[in-house]
């Protein structure tokens, strides 16, 4: 499912002429199965996000390459990574990023706006996802009227809704509860048992760690398999 | 995305920001009016002398004079395409006396051949065109310029008067009253050296009014027979020309070079018409040039809201860009926004500069009245213009300007980065 060979990258930070550089993507390879759930972890600033971000296609790591669903991704060109991502991910942050203007249930019909899809259709797809994500109740409501739980779900429908298979996710549940965080672990759970859905989760709670299938641990660069 | 997704999407963020966007439409249609109403006072006064110059018959006309023009050449004239008619006119080279009873006038006098002329002529006002060669029709005010003692006292007078007044007096209540269709009158020709001739002749028609009320047309006009009457008169033989009456006026122009080509001497008053019209485009393009720098201006406007639209929603393109919108897409969305604006503010730039062309046309020549005293009103004068071309042109420079000013902003749009768009606080 996502293949990672040699990712390496490296930072320069500082002033103008005086650039320091951080390595911090250090030939990185690893393989992700289809349906797997997947914990990349380590301290903060190991390069965890940068990781995500490369695989994304948010940014292009210096050398290696990526391959998801056995495509090449590494060479493609902006428009064609959007392209890819539209189809081929979802996407959930730490804090959200819903769009402030549009309601619960406009901002999960947003990617299926992108896709093209007519209105009718994407209707009743996102009342289905929204009832299936507990969400049916709150559907007319601004994200500034929704608790951080409901947010994340709105959050996570708006990635499911085009059906990906692979989901990538920075730290879902950094700024929730932790009761919060086990009904946004559950729902995680429940769509890749529901969909085979893949998961590529970053984290550095040890809870949501434990919840993955397989952790990798990030460390001065690396990435190990983590017992 | 479909059009009408992305319609919606630019829809709400107009909404959004409609004190925004309003004032910035606000500075387009401004600067878009200014430009049509400025350039349509060119196109105005263009046309008003055009139609000065079109109402002249003359448009279709080309005159001919040249002593090296071969009676050949001159009958296979008519044979030219697009030629209606030639006339022939021979000007009697000397004053033209005219009595009738105790009253006399003075005219020009032109010879024709009738028949030629009574094709190009048209309709008399009255009576019929000459048969015989001792027979003429005379001018519309010929009858009115027949004058005894006494009229030319009253006329006088009454002339003077309406000077003062800075009117102008035609002399309709003087002259001949009864109908001069049937009259016979004693025409004097005389010339320097003192030679004369005495003849009476009989009228029989009387042309139409002149196309001008200020014009006094009081011409005698003689059948060609009668040019032996005045045979042995000096210059012998009288000046003539030849009037080429074309079927339309664009086909003047290219009998007009075949003939200057072939060395002769001719004239039409289209080729001033070219020259107005060269003046005038030049006059239009430079009153063009100053309303677009109002339009450059409001495009400063458009340039700056879009700026802002792009920065404060630099979150939202992030996240766009993260889900799978493609920077096309995102420039898309930016420059349908610069667009709607640009569009709206010209189609009220059309509307409003219409309503003011009406205006300007309807008021100046009344302000112009009061204030000079003058009467303006009967010579139809067209002060503002707006035909389609000019409308055309402006909404291409202003829409075309708009889009440029938004252009930037869109691909600032395009350039945004997903990661560092992210990190912005929500
Ligand atoms: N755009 C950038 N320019 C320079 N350095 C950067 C940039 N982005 C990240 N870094 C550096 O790269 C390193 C890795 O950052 P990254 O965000 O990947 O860490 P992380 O593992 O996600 O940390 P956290 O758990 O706090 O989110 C950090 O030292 C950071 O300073
Ligand atoms: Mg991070």
């Amino acid at each position: 499912m996502i293949e990672v060979q040699n990712i390496a990258h490296t930072f320069l930070i500082g002033k103008k002429g005086a650039e320091q550089p951080i390595h911090v993507l250090k030939a990185i390879s690893f393989t992700i199965k289809p349906k797997e759930i997947v914990a990349i972890v380590g301290k903060s600033g190991s390069g965890k996000s940068t990781l995500l971000q490369v695989m994304a296609g948010f940014m292009k790591a210096d050398t290696g390459s990526v391959k998801i669903n056995g495509k090449e991704t590494t060479g493609l060109n902006e428009a064609e990574h959007a392209a890819f991502r539209l189809t081929n991910f979802g996407f959930v942050f730490q804090n959200f990023q819903l769009m402030p203007g549009l309601t619960a249930a406009e901002n999960i019909e947003l990617p299926l706006k992108l896709q093209g899809i007519p209105a009718s259709e994407r209707k009743s797809r996102v009342e289905a996802l929204m009832q299936r994500i507990g969400l049916a109740e709150v559907a007319a409501h601004y994200p500034n009227e929704l608790s951080g739980g409901q947010q994340q779900r709105v959050s996570i429908g708006r990635a499911l809704i085009t059906n990906p298979p692979i989901i990538l996710a920075d730290e879902p549940t950094g700024s929730l509860d932790s009761e919060t965080e086990q009904e946004i672990l559950q729902l995680i759970a429940d769509l890749n048992k529901a969909f085979g859905i893949t998961f590529v989760i970053i984290t550095h709670d040890d809870e949501v760690a434990s919840f993955a299938h397989r952790r990798l641990k990030m460390h001065d660069g690396q990435l190990k398999e983590e017992a | 995305m479909l059009l009408k997704d992305q319609l919606d999407f630019v829809k709400q963020h107009i909404v959004k920001n409609k004190m925004r966007v309003f004032m910035t439409i606000l500075a387009a249609t401004i600067g878009c009016a200014f430009l049509i109403v400025l350039a349509s006072v060119g196109f105005g006064l263009q046309q008003t002398v055009k139609n000065e110059i079109l109402s002249d018959e003359a448009v279709t006309r080309i005159q001919l004079y040249d002593d090296s023009l071969t009676k050949e050449r001159a009958a296979s004239l008519k044979d030219e395409d697009n030629v209606k008619a030639v006339v022939q006119k021979t000007h009697l080279p000397m004053a033209l006396k005219s009595e009738l009873d105790d009253r006399e006038a003075h005219s020009e006098g032109k010879f024709y051949d009738m028949t030629a002329f009574q094709k190009v002529n048209g309709k008399l006002a009255q009576g019929s065109y000459p048969k015989a060669a001792d027979e003429i029709v005379v001018g519309y005010h010929y009858a009115q310029r027949l004058m005894n003692e006494a009229d030319q006292e009253a006329y006088n007078e009454k002339v003077e008067a309406a000077n003062k007044k800075q009117e102008n007096y035609m002399g309709e209540d003087e002259g001949f009253k009864g109908n001069i269709v049937g009259q016979t009158v004693t025409l004097t020709v005389e010339n320097d050296e003192e030679q004369q001739v005495v003849k009476p002749f009989k009228v029989v028609g009387i042309l139409q009014a002149p196309s001008y009320e200020w014009m006094i047309d009081n011409q005698v006009i003689f059948s060609d027979k009668a040019i032996n009457f005045f045979a042995g008169l000096q210059p012998d033989p009288f000046p003539s020309e030849y009037i080429i009456h074309m079927d339309s006026m664009e086909n003047v122009k290219p009998l007009l070079t075949k003939l200057k080509k072939e060395g002769l001497g001719v004239y039409s008053v289209i080729e001033q018409m070219d020259q107005i019209n060269v003046f005038f485009a030049v006059f239009k393009a430079g009153l063009l040039f100053v309303g677009t720098i109002a339009v450059l201006i409001a495009s400063i406007g458009i340039f700056n809201t879009m700026t802002m639209a792009v920065t404060e929603r630099t979150r939202e393109i992030g996240v766009l860009k993260a889900i799978g919108a493609s920077p096309k897409l995102i420039q898309r969305l930016f420059l349908m926004e610069s667009a709607f604006i640009g569009i709206v503010g010209t189609v009220i730039a059309v509307i409003i500069s219409y309503v003011i062309s009406v205006t300007v046309n309807f008021a100046l020549p009344i302000v112009l009245e009061m204030a000079t005293g003058e009467d303006i009103g009967e010579r139809e004068m067209i002060f503002s213009a707006i035909p389609w071309q000019l409308v055309v042109i402006a909404s291409a420079i202003s829409i075309g300007v708009a889009m440029i000013s938004g252009w930037r902003p869109a691909r600032k749009a395009t350039k945004i980065d997903v990661i560092q768009a992210l990190r912005q606080e929500v």
